[in-house]
């Protein structure tokens, strides 16, 4: 009997022994095609047909574009697991995988140290004001003339976590140590226990109570553009917002606006509605903290993703399913 | 209370109210701006000839200079104390302060939490190499060319040297990113004040530390104890983050060990020579540079001015102060340990 094949769309950076120890269950192969319209060539062809499972990376949208219905639906039929190596996974349209019965993974838990890492940096980069201070450094003007305006302390600040998942909760352990006083939205109530003494309130309360504001939720049909000029009103005047989450879920051009009236003091940023791609409004502003989507990109954490989505592919060949699956498909 | 004056050199910003209301118990006057050669010579002339406390601001050095042995000895017989704002007075000789039968205070802990912050943000940035981020996305180039894997600090050794209550504050929010904590000081804090930080000597936490915070006070026997022989015992990689004063480390040892491989990065917010940088610091893409803005906050810069009114309040009141310096307070005996002076 021939080996199922397993396909790669991406780059492999650190767990190549560990990949490469798949060949002996596997026949590992990559796409010929560099390009979409290349790559559901490839699919329709049958070229692709015995691939079992799909190890997919964040960047691989480059060669293959989203994973949507219409990719979805051309490919092989042998194919019934899509392991995405991220935590956020909207670039795969998960219904239409389910419609095709296509299992779908993602890498959850091990992102969230690094994550919650690069959510508090951006909290206090835009609580103390330091891009201004940085900028006129480099430029050889020690702080500035006229000096920079001073900045705040988190101490005794309230911040609201929009997304109480594995991010939002090892957020709220690294904020606290900063004197942070932590409530929560999510769309269920955490246990006491998971809450660890997070006051649960409604998405308005958070939106009028909290002084920073933290989005640690996926995006999705529901949460794109969840937060727009409706929402920057019912926020706190002087509210600074910190996005790790996705840009989309943040009508971007509506962030600008809040800014420049002040109604929000800063912000700190990592992710943006159409990445690369930078709204003029944020690069402009010289108070806000700006950093380009890096939250797990450290050595440490790669590695460890890698190894949990290759764990994937692993135990899908070993056993026929997966370590763990995406929340939409629990019940499959 | 009748002919004692207070003296504010420079400004006070946040508690102007608090400071007026001083008036009740004393005459206010204010030098905001001058030159040391303009105070000297008004302090010789007996114009503050009724000052018994100066409140001394967080920028009066550039207005007065520092208040060494020259200056102090030009102060008015009526002085008594001097209230400085800050948790540093490396600017003021303590010493003749004393002989002088001058007593001084500082702003200890109204820093802590704040400088405690700027250290781990310079830590996380530093483990993250940062700078180069920040930059490519200001010019449009998103990652830019130097983009770089960076660390985590979870599971990775912090050493702290100088266990007061910046370190301690340090400590707390450095566990809380799973690191594991040891400090150095000269002498090792009772168990219940160490959070179970692990104390060791200061070779061995050159030797095993990953990060390296410098949190002690500069006094003639700290100038440079980071030097090329310290970095010399460090790990191959270390990161160093200084909050505390520039001239603890030797700052041209510091760009060789950064070409040499041996520092991996650095987050400083002070420079020996401060606001000259060297350019080796400077010009380096690798490190997070902050312009000496540890406790540049509303909330904070307001608690320290109160802190020093407190100070100036008890010492026409009471006639001592709130938080004298421990130089003032206590005195070493044979054994390097501090005494409680009487």
């Amino acid at each position: 009997m021939t080996k199922p094949k397993v396909l790669l769309l991406g780059v492999i950076d650190h767990a190549h022994e560990s990949w490469n120890s798949l060949s002996s269950l596997a026949e590992l192969i990559e796409p010929a095609s560099r390009s979409r319209a290349g790559f559901l060539d490839e699919c329709r062809s049958g070229k692709l047909d015995g691939v079992v499972a799909a190890y997919r990376t964040f960047a691989s949208v480059n060669i293959t574009g989203l994973f949507d219905e219409e990719l979805v639906k051309v490919l092989p039929e042998s194919l019934r697991f899509i392991c995405h190596n991220g935590a956020g996974y909207d670039q795969v349209d998960v219904q239409a995988c389910t419609d095709r019965g296509i299992r779908v993974s993602n890498v959850p838990t091990a992102v969230d140290d690094a994550t919650a890492d690069v959510n508090m940096f951006l909290i206090l980069g835009a609580l103390r004001g330091f891009n201004t201070s940085m900028i006129a450094l480099r430029d050889g003007k020690w702080r500035g003339h006229p000096p920079p305006p001073l900045g705040h302390d988190p101490e005794g600040k309230t911040l609201g976590i929009l997304g109480m998942g594995g991010i939002g909760r090892n957020l709220k352990k690294k904020a606290e140590a900063f004197g942070m006083k932590v409530i929560y939205y999510n769309r269920n109530k955490l246990s006491d226990e998971l809450a660890g003494g997070a006051e649960y309130v409604s998405f308005e309360k958070l939106l009028s109570s909290s002084d920073v504001i933290s989005f640690n939720l996926p995006l999705n049909k529901t949460t794109r553009h969840l937060i727009s000029t409706r929402e920057f009103e019912k926020m706190k005047k002087g509210v600074v917002i910190v996005n790790t989450a996705r840009g989309a879920i943040i009508d971007e051009d509506a962030l600008v606006k809040a800014l420049d009236n002040g109604h929000v003091w800063s912000c700190g940023l990592d992710v943006y509605e159409e990445e690369p791609k930078v709204h003029p409004g944020l690069v402009a502003n010289p108070h806000v903290m700006l950093v380009p989507h890096m939250g797990t990109w450290t050595v440490e954490t790669q590695t460890a993703m890698e190894d949990w989505n290759i764990g994937n592919i692993r135990a899908v060949l070993e056993k026929g399913k997966l370590n763990n699956i995406v929340p939409e498909q629990a019940d499959m | 209370m009748v002919g004692k004056a207070a003296l504010l050199i420079g400004e006070i910003t946040h508690a102007r109210r608090e400071w007026q209301e001083c008036g009740a118990i004393l005459k206010l006057k204010e030098y905001p701006d001058g030159s040391r050669e303009e105070f000297v010579s008004k302090c010789r002339n007996g114009d503050f000839d009724d000052v018994t406390v100066i409140y001394r601001s967080n920028d009066s050095n550039k207005i007065t200079g520092n208040f060494n042995k020259e200056l102090v000895d030009a102060l008015p017989d009526s002085l008594k104390f001097i209230c400085h704002n800050g948790a540093g007075y490396d600017n003021i000789d303590i010493e003749a302060c004393t002989r002088r039968g001058i007593s001084v205070s500082s702003t200890p802990v109204a820093v802590n939490d704040a400088t405690a912050d700027i250290a781990i943000f310079l830590m996380l940035g530093a483990l993250r190499r940062i700078t180069s981020s920040f930059q490519s996305v200001r010019q449009g180039n998103w990652r830019g060319s130097n983009f770089q894997l960076g660390h985590d600090p979870k599971n990775k050794v912090f050493g702290i040297l100088g266990m007061g209550g910046i370190g301690s504050a340090v400590a707390t929010r450095a566990r809380a990113f799973g690191m594991k904590i040891q400090y150095h000081n000269r002498h090792q804090l009772p168990s219940n004040e160490e959070g179970g930080a692990e104390y060791v000597s200061f070779k061995e936490l050159l030797e095993t530390s990953d990060v390296l915070s410098l949190n002690l006070s500069l006094n003639p026997s700290t100038k440079h104890i980071i030097s090329k022989p310290q970095f010399d015992m460090m790990k191959e990689g270390v990161v160093v983050i200084n909050t505390a004063r520039g001239p603890l480390i030797d700052e041209a040892a510091l760009v060789e060990a950064m070409k040499s491989g041996k520092v991996w990065s650095v987050g400083v917010d002070v420079y020996e020579e401060e606001p000259k940088i060297h350019l080796g610091l400077l010009e380096n893409e690798n490190v997070v540079l902050l312009p000496h803005i540890g406790t540049a906050t509303f909330e904070t810069q307001r608690d320290m001015e109160l802190l020093v009114l407190e100070n100036l309040k008890d010492a026409v009141q009471y006639g001592r102060l709130k938080t004298q310096v421990l130089e003032q307070k206590y005195r070493k005996n044979e054994d390097d340990r501090w005494l409680r002076n009487h």
